[in-house]
């Protein structure tokens, strides 16, 4: 494929093209939906440009339940759960990638079972899960979704440090560790400033699983913690759907998923992959 | 194992002793809260469900369980016609579905390494599918395919001259899967472009010189070369898809509910209804039973090839 004809060249510009378009028009309509009023969405032929950019729907969506639809409860929930679980993932999650990458610990077979529990299908654990949640009183509460979160994201943010860790040269810490260092003051002061960018990347990642995060949402919680995930869906059913409220709420829940597929794209192949194709 | 290792080469000891006396227990003790809690989702549910699986225990009828052996699976294997169909569409979707994906996604990803400096942006901008909630997607795609307001059917009839009047693509037990195809189509396809278009970034240049001396075509290069180097990455992809199609859930309940009837159960959807609508517990243990059976040969197949690849014998 090295030469590049320039007959080649608009081809492949022309398919890109409609690519780009089928992949952001339902991105453009939500965003668009969300700011007609209700003629505006029950017209034939449809409105594409809404004629006015007021924010009604937004501000009628925000409040809690029963004036508003909630957005705003969504918001919070979905911030709490999503902060807390990126928090614990990725503290607990990198101090077990580096004993992996520099350790070995375990051998192959320990990381590689780690790896595999990524792959448990989220239906087979939540019977349990649930069960287990309401002997201990913890269904319907923040606590249960950060920990089936923390616990879905582990694997994830620890073989992707552990593929960081391992890039890293070990000369430095190797020579930290002959001047007296211990191994936790290693990690602490030479390994993990070294791994900023990627330990970043990884804290998104983890952040942005959780706030996506459905399945669970629905299980374990009822009406005291409401993600935007769940909103969303609650609020399409029935007889009376207000559309443009609903795209509201949904414009909000894209906001971090769109501004992190922007910012992250050096590592999403590393991030998608688990590390098994490094972009 | 203590002895402090890069990525692939131990390193040089200069004073082991010491060094292992300062050492030991420390990396057992920076694992240790990450396996604990992996085997508590792992190891303990794991048994609950395989005891569950050998009892009814239907909730709704009474709060007991009576033993019943292996009846769970032999009903749901020779006399549940509802599990196969959600089977059927399971398979529907990975086999056209992320067939789809990886020929859109190939495509794309060719044309993407023929554009220069435009390819970032072009592909921040193809990912933002892959980065929404999946109940969003659903969402999104609810007003697409909506019948009479929806742009898809509106798009439909301009494009034929009114002659084709759209579905009703959530409510048509003809569309209603394929709607759902299309809408993983759409979130996933982008994923594939970004590891396929990884793959050919990793093609090194020179085969392309060296085919080219010898008078090697385009498309000759293409298939000898390029697909070749490729299909590692490819199958990686394929299998990640497999496993998350197994999971498939978010859009089945935002865009059709499994309906209409149950044409558009997906394997997870069922189990879910299964579980938590009809609360029919052993009869839903022994079905997760089954699909983790299933995604388990599946992750087996991805991790060995994952790691040969490690040991460098894949290419």
């Amino acid at each position: 494929m090295r030469r590049r004809s320039p007959v080649q060249k608009i081809i492949a510009a022309a398919i890109l093209a409609v690519a780009l378009f089928f992949f952001l028009f339902p991105v453009f309509w939500m965003v668009m939906t969300s700011f007609k009023t209700n003629d505006e969405f029950f017209s034939s032929p449809p409105v594409f440009i809404p004629k006015s950019f007021a924010l009604t729907n937004y501000i009628n969506a925000m409040p809690f339940p029963p004036n508003g639809r909630g957005g705003l409860q969504g918001l919070r929930d979905s911030l709490i759960i999503s902060l807390a679980t990126m928090a614990i993932s990725v503290s607990v999650g990198s101090l077990a990638a580096y004993s992996f990458a520099r350790y070995r610990t375990g051998g192959e077979n320990l990381s590689f079972w780690v790896l595999s529990t990524r792959m448990f299908p989220p239906v087979a654990v939540a019977l349990p899960l649930f069960l287990i949640f309401k002997q201990i009183n913890l269904l319907d509460k923040h606590m249960s979704l950060i920990i089936a979160n923390t616990i879905f994201n582990l694997p994830f943010v620890i073989w992707l440090m552990k593929g960081f860790f391992e890039d890293l040269p070990v000369e430095l810490e190797e020579a930290a560790l002959i001047d007296g260092c211990t191994p936790w003051g290693v990690f602490f002061k030479i390994a993990l400033p070294l791994v900023t960018p990627g330990l970043v990347a990884t804290a998104l990642f983890s952040f942005i699983f959780a706030w996506n995060e459905f399945m669970f949402a629905l299980l374990l919680t009822r009406s005291d913690v409401r993600t935007l995930t769940i909103i969303v869906p609650s609020l399409v059913g029935g007889h009376e759907i207000l559309w443009g409220q609903v795209a509201a709420v949904g414009t909000i829940a894209i906001i971090p998923g769109v501004a992190l597929a922007l910012l992250l794209q050096r590592y999403l192949v590393r991030g998608l992959t688990l590390g098994a194709v490094k972009g | 194992m203590t002895e402090l290792t890069g990525a692939h080469e131990p390193m040089a000891e200069p004073n082991p002793s010491t060094r292992r006396r300062r050492v030991r227990g420390v990396p057992i003790a920076f694992v240790l809260p990450a396996v604990l809690l992996l085997l508590a989702i792992t190891v303990y549910p794991l048994l609950f469900t395989l005891r569950l699986t050998v009892v009814s225990l239907e909730l709704t009828v009474s709060p007991k369980a009576t033993f019943v052996g292996l009846q769970n699976f032999i009903d749901i294997l020779f006399h549940d016609a509802r599990f196969w169909n959600a089977m059927k569409n399971t398979a529907y979707l990975v086999v056209v579905g992320v067939g789809l994906q990886v020929i859109l996604g190939t495509i794309l990803a060719l044309c993407l390494n023929q554009m220069g400096r435009a390819r970032t942006l072009l592909v921040s901008l193809l990912l933002i599918p892959v980065m929404i909630a999946p109940v969003i997607a659903g969402f999104q795609f609810r007003m697409i395919f909506h019948d009479q307001y929806g742009p898809l059917n509106y798009i439909i009839q301009t494009l034929s001259a009114g002659r084709v009047h759209g579905y009703a693509w959530t409510a048509d037990p003809k569309v209603a899967l394929t709607a759902i195809m299309i809408t993983d189509v759409w979130q996933w396809t982008p994923f594939m472009v970004l590891i396929i278009l990884a793959g050919l970034q990793s093609v090194p240049v020179e085969l392309y010189e060296a085919a080219e001396v010898d008078g090697a075509s385009g498309w000759h290069m293409y298939w000898r070369i390029t697909l070749p180097l490729l299909l590692p990455i490819i199958i990686i992809g394929i299998l990640v898809r497999f496993m998350d199609t197994f999971k498939l859930f978010d859009i089945v309940y935002q865009l059709t509910g499994g309906g209409p009837g149950s044409t558009t159960e997906t394997i997870a959807y069922y189990t879910y209804l299964r579980g938590f609508k009809f609360f029919s517990l052993g009869y839903t243990a022994a079905m997760a039973f089954i699909q983790l059976i299933i995604i388990t040969i599946v992750a087996q197949i991805f991790l060995g090839y994952q790691k040969r690849q490690r040991q460098g014998v894949a290419p």
